[in-house]
Parts: C-alpha cells; sequence; structure tokens
C-alpha cells in the first residue's frame, strides 16, 4: 500500500479536527465596529417632525413609523398608523418582521430622541438598513406640528413657508374646525411645499 | 486502471495546494481592531443605566479640582469647541474618534481607570458616540446629560442644578394625547385670520436652553 | 468577502457566466475523473470499482472543511449563501429513484454528457431517455404534486436541525469518508481478482 495515502488520510484529518478551534459567528448577523461607528457620526439618520408630517399627510407607502415607548404610552397617544414595538422588546422575534423591508424607511420616535437614537444603533448594528430617527420626538411633534409657533416679522420668507406647512398640518392631525375658505387657502399651501424645500427649523 | 489509484502524486499535490491556501488564509487574517463586548442584549440594558449618565451639577465637583480623575471629551469639531468648551476639556471630534491614535489614548485612560465623559452640542450628539465606546468595552466612559447646551447656560451655577430636572431626557414634556385634542376643538379661524401668534403652552420650565427639543 | 453576488461584489448579471465557468470545469472533472465510462460508474454496484465513491466524497468533505476556514478567514460568509430547500419525503424516493437509474443506465444526468462528448453511443441513448423521462413526468405531474411538495423543512442545514456545530459534520463526514476509502480499497481488490479481464 502506497505511504503517500497514508500521509493524504492524516492530513486531511488533521485539516478537518481543526475546524473545532473555529469559532463559527454569534447568533446575530452583526456589522462591524468600525462600520458601525462611521454609521453613527453620519447625521444623515435625522429626520423633522415636518418631513415625517409630510409623509403622513402624503401617505407615503414606504413610511413605517415605530414608536419605541412602552405599551401604555402607545395606547394613550400614538402617531398615525405607527406601530408599537417597546424599546426592551426590540430584540424579540416577533418585531423582527418589521425591519428590513426593502424599499421601507424605518422612522423611530420616542418622547424626545435619545431612546429612539439607542434604538437607532441597535438596529444599526444587528444589520438593518433604511432606519431613521424622527429627531426630537413627540415633544417637538407638539411644539412644531400640533402648536406651530408663527415666526417673528422680520424672518425670512422660508420660515413663513415652513409655519404655513405647520398650520395646514395641525389642522390635518388635529382635525381643527375653520370655515372652507381657509381651508382651501391650507390645502394649496400644503400641495405648493411639496415642490419646494422645507427649511428644517426649530429641532 | 485509472491513473490515479497507483499514483496518488496529483493528489498529494492538490491537497497540498489545498493546505498552502489555508495556510495564506491564517496569516493575512487580521485581527480585527475592535470586538463588540456587549452582547445586543445587554446594549440594550444600557439604556436604562442611570449610572452611565455624568450630570451637570457633578461637573462643579470637577472643576473646583475636588476630584481629577474624570476627563471631558469634547466631540464637536474644531471650530465650535474654539468658540467655547468646558475647561479642560480635550477635543476629538466625533469623525477621528476611530482613529489609532485616539484609540490609544482612550485605552491609556481606561488602564489609569479614568472616567471618561463624551459632550455634544445636545445630549443626542454624543449619545451614538457613547454607546460605541462602551459596546467594545470602554466601560469607563459616560455621557455628559443635558451636552454642552445646558452647561454652557448654567455654568456660573452648576450646583443648583442639583433640584433641576429639565435636562433629563425621555421625559414627555406635555400630555400629548391631551394637548392633540384640545387645539381640535379651538376655532382658531380667527387667529390665522388675525395673524395672532399661536399661544404655546409650555409646562416644563421655559429657562431650558435645550435648543426647542 | 464572499459571496460575491449576495454581497453587491459583483451584480446578478454574472449568474451565467460564472454557471458557464463552473459546467465547463464540472465536466473536466467528471471526464479526467473516469466518469464518462458507464463500467467506473456502474462499478460502485458490483464492487470492483469504487472511484464515483471517492470522488463525491472527496469533494463533499474538501468542500465542507475549506468552506469552515473560509469562513474564518471571513472570505465566504456561511451565512449567506444559498441552501436547497429540503422535502424530506420526496427527496428520500428521488434519490432512490436516481440510484435506479444510476445502476440500470450506468450515467446520472451529468455524466452521460461528458460521455456525450467523448462520443459515447449508449450515453447518447441515456440522453434520450432522460428526456422522456422529463416528459412524463411533467405531463403527469399534478397526480402527484402534493407529494412533491409535502415536508417541507425550510432551507435549513444538518447543524440548524439539530444544533450541533457544523465543525462535527465535517469531522465525522471527513472520518467515514477516509474510512470508506480504506475499506472499498481492500473490497476492490477482491472482487478484482475473480475478474480476469478488466478495462475501461
Amino acid at each position: 500500500m502506497n505511504r503517500n495515502y497514508f500521509f493524504l488520510t492524516v492530513l486531511m484529518l488533521v485539516l478537518a479536527a481543526g475546524t473545532f478551534f473555529l469559532n463559527r459567528e454569534p447568533e446575530y448577523e452583526q456589522i462591524k465596529p468600525e462600520k458601525l461607528l462611521y454609521d453613527i457620526i453620519q447625521p444623515t439618520r435625522y429626520v423633522t417632525t415636518d418631513q415625517v408630517a409630510r409623509f403622513i399627510i402624503d401617505k407615503d407607502p414606504t413610511l413605517e413609523l415605530v414608536d419605541v415607548r412602552s405599551a401604555a404610552s402607545y395606547d394613550h397617544f400614538s402617531l398615525n398608523n405607527a406601530i408599537n414595538i417597546p424599546f426592551d422588546s426590540l430584540l424579540s422575534p416577533n418585531y423582527q418582521d418589521y425591519f428590513g423591508i426593502p424599499g421601507t424607511k424605518v422612522v423611530f420616535y420616542s418622547n424626545d430622541d435619545i431612546l429612539a437614537d439607542q434604538a437607532w444603533v441597535i438596529t444599526r448594528r444587528m444589520g438593518i438598513n433604511e432606519t431613521y430617527v424622527m429627531k426630537g420626538g413627540l415633544n417637538c411633534w407638539i411644539e412644531t406640528i400640533i402648536q406651530p409657533k408663527e415666526p417673528p416679522e422680520d424672518a425670512p420668507y422660508t420660515a413663513f413657508e415652513l409655519y404655513q406647512f405647520r398650520k395646514g398640518a395641525q389642522m390635518y392631525f388635529t382635525g381643527a374646525k375653520v370655515d372652507n375658505s381657509v381651508v382651501k387657502k391650507k390645502k394649496v399651501a400644503v400641495r405648493r411645499k411639496k415642490k419646494q424645500k422645507v427649511a428644517a427649523g426649530g429641532c | 486502471m485509472h491513473v490515479h489509484e497507483l499514483n496518488p502524486r496529483k493528489t498529494l499535490v492538490t491537497v497540498i495546494i489545498f493546505v498552502l491556501i489555508i495556510i495564506v488564509g491564517f496569516l493575512t487574517l487580521k485581527k480585527p481592531r475592535f470586538k463588540y463586548k456587549l452582547s445586543l442584549e445587554q446594549t440594550v440594558e444600557l439604556a436604562h443605566d442611570y449610572e452611565a449618565g455624568f450630570h451637570p451639577f457633578e461637573l462643579a465637583d470637577v472643576l473646583g479640582k475636588k476630584t481629577n480623575n474624570v476627563v471631558f471629551i469634547d466631540i464637536r469639531d474644531r471650530f465650535s469647541y474654539g468658540q467655547g468648551h468646558i475647561p479642560g476639556a480635550e477635543n476629538i471630534s466625533a469623525y477621528d474618534l476611530s482613529e489609532p491614535k485616539n484609540i490609544k489614548h482612550l485605552k491609556e485612560l481606561q488602564d489609569k481607570e479614568m472616567t471618561v465623559v463624551l459632550y455634544g452640542n445636545d445630549q443626542l450628539q454624543a449619545n451614538g458616540p457613547w454607546m460605541w465606546f462602551r459596546q467594545v468595552g470602554f466601560d469607563n466612559v459616560k455621557i455628559l446629560l443635558g451636552g454642552y447646551e445646558y452647561y454652557a447656560a448654567h455654568k456660573d451655577a452648576l450646583e443648583q442644578t442639583v433640584e433641576d430636572i429639565s435636562y433629563l431626557r425621555g421625559e414627555p414634556r406635555y400630555d400629548f394625547a391631551e394637548v392633540a385634542k384640545s387645539v381640535g376643538s379651538v376655532d382658531n379661524t380667527q387667529k390665522v385670520a388675525n395673524k395672532k401668534p399661536v399661544v404655546v403652552r409650555r409646562k416644563k420650565k421655559p429657562k431650558v436652553a435645550s435648543g426647542g427639543c | 468577502m464572499g459571496p460575491l453576488i449576495p454581497n453587491g461584489i459583483i451584480t446578478g448579471n454574472w449568474d451565467f457566466v460564472i454557471a458557464l465557468l463552473l459546467g465547463i470545469a464540472f465536466g473536466f472533472i467528471l471526464e479526467a475523473s473516469g466518469f464518462s465510462s458507464s463500467r467506473n460508474i456502474a462499478g460502485v454496484f458490483y464492487g470492483y470499482n469504487f472511484v464515483v465513491l471517492r470522488v463525491f466524497f472527496t469533494a463533499v468533505i474538501v468542500a465542507m472543511v475549506g468552506f469552515l476556514y473560509f469562513d474564518y478567514f471571513g472570505w465566504l460568509d456561511l451565512d449567506k449563501i444559498f441552501i436547497l430547500p429540503t422535502y424530506l419525503g420526496p427527496m428520500i424516493v428521488g434519490s432512490v429513484i436516481m440510484g435506479f437509474g444510476f445502476v440500470l443506465g450506468g450515467f446520472c444526468p451529468g455524466t452521460s454528457y461528458t460521455a456525450i462528448a467523448i462520443g459515447k453511443m449508449d450515453a447518447l441513448l441515456f440522453t434520450v431517455g432522460l428526456f422522456v423521462g422529463i416528459f412524463i413526468f411533467s405531463e403527469a405531474f399534478p397526480l402527484f404534486e402534493d407529494f412533491y411538495y409535502s415536508g417541507y423543512l425550510g432551507n435549513v442545514t444538518l447543524s440548524d436541525v439539530t444544533g450541533i456545530p457544523a465543525a462535527w459534520f465535517a469531522f465525522a463526514f471527513t472520518v467515514i469518508a477516509l474510512a470508506s476509502f480504506w475499506i472499498t480499497m481492500l473490497i476492490e481488490k477482491r472482487v478484482r481478482k475473480n475478474i480476469k479481464e478488466y478495462k475501461f
């Protein structure tokens, strides 16, 4: 019998035994820490309350609002069509199907933006793309959309435009009763704004 | 009879190539610079870690030289840092955080058991970098609650901020459902027509300088 | 780095180019291993030639062990590779039918083409039969459609089903394969003594 066969057999056994010492990846898929830090320092994940309001008014089908507060807070008040994924259940397998749907942008929000931002960091580490944070959270939502403040007289034109949009959005979300002529005017304002870029204000 | 059966030399050569490829793999294997020390579950718990926040009133002790094991790192850009910063703070812009020399510096601080406090303009700016450092094993890194803006507004009376809770984030400032509803019932046609400013009811202290939201 | 297409290093349009290159390589290896001769292939059932078993077991253990190393080096992400879905019952029945075809016809579908490439008449007949079989299967498909889709387990691997790490399977397969190499070598020797003339 050829001696080479013995050598081959032993070699293959050693190689196969060597695989025991290769530790496989952990159970979750994760992006590399370097990549995570790179993504963290990009401010592109923030969307303003005005942008979110516009998405909702336009009935953007790619928008997926995620409320990371507790279930009780969510039941008390939530944005239109938001789903509730309490922060502590972020890793629960029940909710994983909500993430990573191609062409869908997930926007996290909480009372303000810290918790939503933390949810963003964790989902980003899990390799989920197209996630965003509503800057300022619901506190800012109230201050800009539900109770918009009129800009001072000397404010630039864009500030008034933004204010017009917010007033329109306020009516959309609160159903404020106003006479028809004003509603008409508001709607025009909202539609015209679509074409132009709104200066992000406030938050 | 097939040629390989009596002469396994070709097989031998092939297997040696296979082994060489694996050896090359081991030689070119780079040790990753960073590794996650916290699992995802532990990172979720990080959000509830109240120890990890550095309160503005604690700053008074540091600035008064009562404690000297705290290092502040300003993660804003050079320009903002130049315009004003916490005395004694080092400036490492967020974009340079992962540079080898900065990581080495932070490692040294960790070995010396110094507490590192990150701050940005507001708490949100430093939140991501802070979480990242904790995840890769820098457990001595804390975050300045309220950020630089809150410090700048209160720097003359830091001790008094013990009572103040306005810099704490995550709490609702309004009863959202109530506010959203109350506006709905108001007939504000008149206000719009007269261009009167909408009254904003702020429930918490209006002196908060944390940038609106 | 890999797999190339799921990681976006090259686009999915390269599918056909890669398939062509792999097909050429596969055909070459089949021919070089002597699989274009039905005597070689059927030999495994009569005990005088186990080259089929050796070649395929070698391919399996080299790929298994190699991929585990490649995954460790970061060259190939094993979580992203395509895994053929498992239909347990139909797959067992299918492989029994395949085995019968193997021993009766002396070829498997792939090797019949390599045999045609070197001009074997029996292989030509075999492929005609192959297409007739495909036609009958397609026409009769509604009869056993329910069975065809039964026992679906998803895109699972052995380690997914059992929870045992892949390294154990790689090692176990290697031991089984190497043991079978030695055993079949002895069987071959004994059987071939009784064959007067043996040519390929």
